[in-house]
């Protein structure tokens, strides 16, 4: 492997390969911090990779009772998959039985200046069953949905962006704890606006390859090259020696630059956190139109 | 610097000012805007005969000062641009609108607002009857845009409003949504006796409490925050209303009218403790 050194780490001479994505970005509130968060964690859940998934989503961040649009605590986050279609569809699942259904929540659109928009309240107010109302606030039309405890706000659509998925960190460690770690510090110098990390905690444990050896159905397989546990047996392994673990950390932008950025951040506090391998997947350039080597991330943030 | 007309005397018979749109005096220079011609009663007079004309074509601002009580149509049909207005005006201000901001530094009289589509109206003082209204045998009132009233309001607020929003710093007059289709009438200072009769879908909202209680009207529920209200209530704020949060946060009764209508109306009333 060869590339520079930071700090402990040797960060390898190659780079992530990001593709591009649609993305709308939700901000949920409620009465309190706690319910935002409640709906926001179920708004996320299982979408942590468009293969198995139909959608990546995670949590932006939180909003101050300050920054949203109706002064109560909120969360944003952003959704992502790979066509304005197929969000639609994630938007209104996710929104209708994870926001809709959470006590005292409300969900406006999180990105008004998107070059399209898909529908959100203008499809989920058929489940007030004629009872719906829309007021047109500041130029903007939400709908009020009667339910148990009052009525739920939303926002008749919400912008569609352009973004970035698919960008990728590759921490390695002697052992687990350590690989884990620094992967663990680099999600957390990672995490802000404009970005996503949709795997648990940020973390990947199972990163794949595309296809698999021993099947052509299969869309995605283990990364074999990776295993740690495989590196005496397979001829093309890529686990360096002295590594015992490996963690990959998976990120969706809203834009090439956000995802740059926030590589950048990852990749120095990963090494500064102990990793020893810091490198990056990618498919020969062939797959996504977004390259990001690691070359360029070498000034720290 | 924007054009700016100040009256000279008072004029000699009602003036319809509705040619004086911001977007028509600055596509013309100083001394085409002083040629414009006004129908002033019987006769016709010019712009420059009733006004002094000062200042120059440089952006969409108009600006109209004096005693301007027996002018109707002030920023009438305005699509665009910005329209100040010092001093009290007459009927008709900003009537049928449809984009721009029209601010009065005064109270208006009847119609303001009526039949408007679009942009922004505020009236620092009064408005008169029918504000935001439709005129006398035509159907629908307003179908867009926003009036916001620091003072108080005449009869029949909102009457036969289809969409937009009426806001009201003041006490509303009787009748305010008569035979409203939908849209918002806010009256921070309460509302006056009859409201929504005919109403559809329409929101009446009274910051003070209503007796007695509305008619044609079926109690729903209280103590109930209304999240759309809330939004709204932050809108009217930053329009320029004086807007308490204890108000914003506050919790409010629904009746639901009218009921020899559509039913899908609501009067929203201010619980009474937070009236306080």
């Amino acid at each position: 492997m060869s590339g520079y050194a930071l700090g402990g780490a040797d960060v390898a001479d190659t780079f992530a390969e990001a593709f591009p994505m649609r993305f709308a970005r939700l901000v949920i509130t409620a009465a309190t911090g706690g319910w935002a968060l409640e709906a926001a964690r179920s708004a996320t859940g299982f979408a942590t990779s468009v293969i198995g998934c139909k959608c990546e989503a995670a949590i932006e961040r939180t909003l101050p009772a300050g920054e949203t649009p109706d002064g109560r605590p909120g969360i944003a986050v952003l959704l992502f998959a790979m066509d304005s279609d197929g969000l639609s569809h994630r938007v209104l699942d996710r929104v209708g039985q994870s926001v809709m259904t959470c006590p005292t929540t409300a969900c406006f659109d999180g990105w008004p200046d998107g070059d399209k928009t898909v529908a959100m309240g203008k499809s989920l107010r058929y489940f007030a069953d004629g009872f719906q109302a829309s007021k047109v606030i500041a130029g903007e039309r939400f709908w009020r949905i009667p339910v148990l405890s009052g009525e739920f706000l939303v926002a008749d659509t919400v912008g569609v962006g352009r973004g970035v998925g698919g960008g990728n960190l590759i921490v390695a460690a002697r052992d687990e704890p350590a690989a884990l770690a620094a992967a663990q510090a680099a999600v957390d110098a990672m995490r802000g606006e404009g970005i996503a990390l949709p795997f648990p905690g940020g973390i990947v444990r199972s990163g794949s390859k595309v296809g698999a050896l021993t099947s052509k159905s299969l869309p995605a397989t283990t990364n074999h090259q990776l295993a740690p546990t495989l590196r005496a047996i397979v001829p093309d392994s890529l686990v360096a020696d002295g590594i015992g673990a490996v963690f990959e950390i998976v990120i969706d932008g809203v834009s090439e630059a956000a995802v740059r950025e926030c590589m950048r951040r990852g990749l120095h506090a990963a090494a500064a956190a102990g990793a020893s391998h810091l490198t990056a997947a990618n498919f020969g350039g062939k797959l996504g139109e977004f390259h990001f080597p690691l070359t360029d991330l070498r000034d720290p943030p | 610097m924007s054009i700016a007309l100040t009256l000279r005397d008072a004029p000699p018979a009602r003036i319809d000012a509705s040619p004086l749109t911001p977007e028509r005096c600055n596509a013309l220079n100083s001394m085409r805007v002083a040629q414009l011609p006004l129908r002033c009663g019987r006769t016709t007079l010019t712009v420059g005969e009733l006004f002094r004309v000062d200042g120059y074509v440089g952006d969409t601002t108009l600006t109209l000062a004096g005693d301007l009580r027996l002018l109707d149509g002030i920023g009438a049909g305005m699509t665009g641009g910005r329209l100040t207005v010092s001093g009290d005006c007459g009927d008709r201000v900003g009537a049928g609108m449809r984009g721009g901001e029209l601010t009065v530094k005064g109270g208006v009289g009847a119609y303001a607002g009526c039949e408007m589509a679009g942009g922004v109206l505020r009236i620092g003082g009064d408005a008169g009857a029918r504000l935001g209204g439709a005129y006398p045998g035509a159907r629908a009132g307003m179908t867009g845009g926003e009036i916001v009233v620091s003072g108080h309001a005449g009869e029949e607020a909102g009457a036969g409003m289809r969409r937009g929003l009426v806001a009201v710093g003041g006490r509303a007059g009787d009748g305010a949504g008569l035979r409203m289709l939908a849209g918002t009438v806010i009256a921070l200072g309460g509302l006056g006796d009859g409201a929504g009769q005919g109403n559809k879908r329409g929101s009446l909202v009274s910051g003070a409490p209503l007796t007695p209680p509305p008619e044609r009207y079926a109690f729903a529920v209280d103590r109930y925050r209304p999240p759309a209200l809330g939004l709204q209530l932050r809108r009217i704020r930053a329009l320029g209303l004086t807007v308490g949060d204890a108000l914003i946060a506050g919790t409010w009764a629904r009746w639901s009218g009218d009921l020899t209508e559509l039913r899908r109306g609501e009067i929203l009333i201010v619980d009474e403790e937070e009236s306080q």
